[in-house]
């Protein structure tokens, strides 16, 4: 059974999700130094028991990876952690409740890009949600997320001028540009419902080509 | 935006109501303790709805929130009461065009769509209507989810 629960509670018990890699982070209870331990438990939200993560038992670390057993976005989930220290423990202590498809954060997309000499050309690939394995099927964010777009900003180095293009599909040609010219090109996504924004990607830069 | 439900279309200002509903969510849901029932996703999901029942279900679910979920939901903080009203509205008009659709005859409610939804009842009704009014209300985001991938 439970030991007297008498120590102060984990605090700020909560998702942090990138791509669906959904991680359960926390404090340690306030006044509490070394030597803490949690345990771990989740349940989906509306079917009636707590599941305990084994991997997770007496740990001193204060994350938990529940990737896996939240993995189908079609459900809802809440966490829950414990802390125990010198034979007493705290309450648990929940997250609220985390919904995968609306909760997450999304990685910038890849970007990558060519050029002629007197246009670029990009292509932009989606981050993949968190699978469990390299051998398991890869799922683009786009099957997540049918209504993903993409903003890609192209500058030109020397001038300074500036473009925006939103674009649903995943390439884009910019033409009438200058020869010998350095273009900078980054890009975001932007998910419409629900709303979702990525950072924007580093910059790719390249030259334009010699006149023909 | 336009959806598409089944044979029926209706347009929904999803990006509003999913903002509104953001805005309150952490709220309401923590207004609802049990953990335990889910109104809309057990023990059937609606993602396994088939897709010729989705306009019947459909016109169901948004009737059910107008008729019962929205009214039973007054709070004591007015900017939720606000954004409750907001996206009550939005409700209201999908569904009138639903409701014209299946006078039409597009809509045909079979067996699978009478089931589901009598569970989603059996559910709200196996609680005090308060609670079950604003555990409905916590899960708008699992019908908006629906809504958006069966469109």
């Amino acid at each position: 059974g439970e030991l007297y629960c008498s120590l102060p509670n984990p605090r700020n018990v909560h998702f942090e999700s990138i791509n669906m890699k959904n991680v359960l982070h926390w404090s340690p209870p306030e006044g509490t130094a070394d030597g803490v331990l949690y345990k771990v438990k989740y349940t989906v939200y509306g079917v009636g028991k707590w599941i305990r993560k084994p991997e997770c038992r007496n740990i001193n670390r204060t994350w938990c990876d529940l990737s896996s057993e939240t993995s189908d976005y079609e459900e809802q989930y809440y966490a829950s952690v414990k802390a125990f220290l010198n034979g007493k423990c705290s309450d648990w202590m929940e997250t609220t409740r985390f919904n995968p498809l609306t909760d997450t954060k999304i990685d910038p997309p890849l970007v990558s890009v060519s050029s002629t000499d007197r246009s670029i050309s990009i292509i932009l690939t989606a981050p993949e949600k968190w699978k469990k394995s390299p051998e398991e099927e890869s799922i683009s964010l786009l099957q997540v997320y049918p209504g993903l777009q993409y903003n890609v900003c192209v500058l030109n180095k020397k001038t300074k001028k500036r473009w925006f293009f939103s674009i649903s599909n995943n390439t884009l040609v910019v033409p009438w540009l200058e020869p010998r010219t350095v273009y900078c090109v980054s890009a975001q996504i932007h998910v419409t419902t629900p709303v979702l924004d990525s950072g924007f990607s580093k910059e790719h830069c390249i030259t334009t080509l010699k006149d023909k | 935006k336009i959806f598409h439900l089944g044979a029926c279309r209706v347009s929904l200002s999803m990006t509003e109501i999913r903002a509104g509903f953001a805005a309150i969510k952490a709220d309401i849901q923590s207004r609802d303790p049990i953990r335990t029932l889910s109104i809309l996703s057990h023990p059937h999901s609606l993602h396994k709805v088939k897709s010729s029942d989705r306009c019947c279900i459909a016109h169901q679910l948004f009737t059910f929130y107008v008729d019962k979920v929205f009214r039973h939901c007054r709070t004591e903080d007015s900017f939720v009461n606000r954004k409750i009203s907001s996206i009550a509205n939005s409700f209201l008009s999908v569904t009138r065009e639903l409701g014209h659709c299946r006078e039409q005859n597009n809509c045909v409610c079979g067996e699978e769509s009478t089931e589901k939804f009598k569970q989603i009842l059996a559910n709200y009704e196996g609680l005090n209507v308060t609670s079950a009014a604003m555990k409905s209300l916590g899960e708008l985001d699992i019908l908006l989810d629906w809504v958006e991938k069966s469109h």
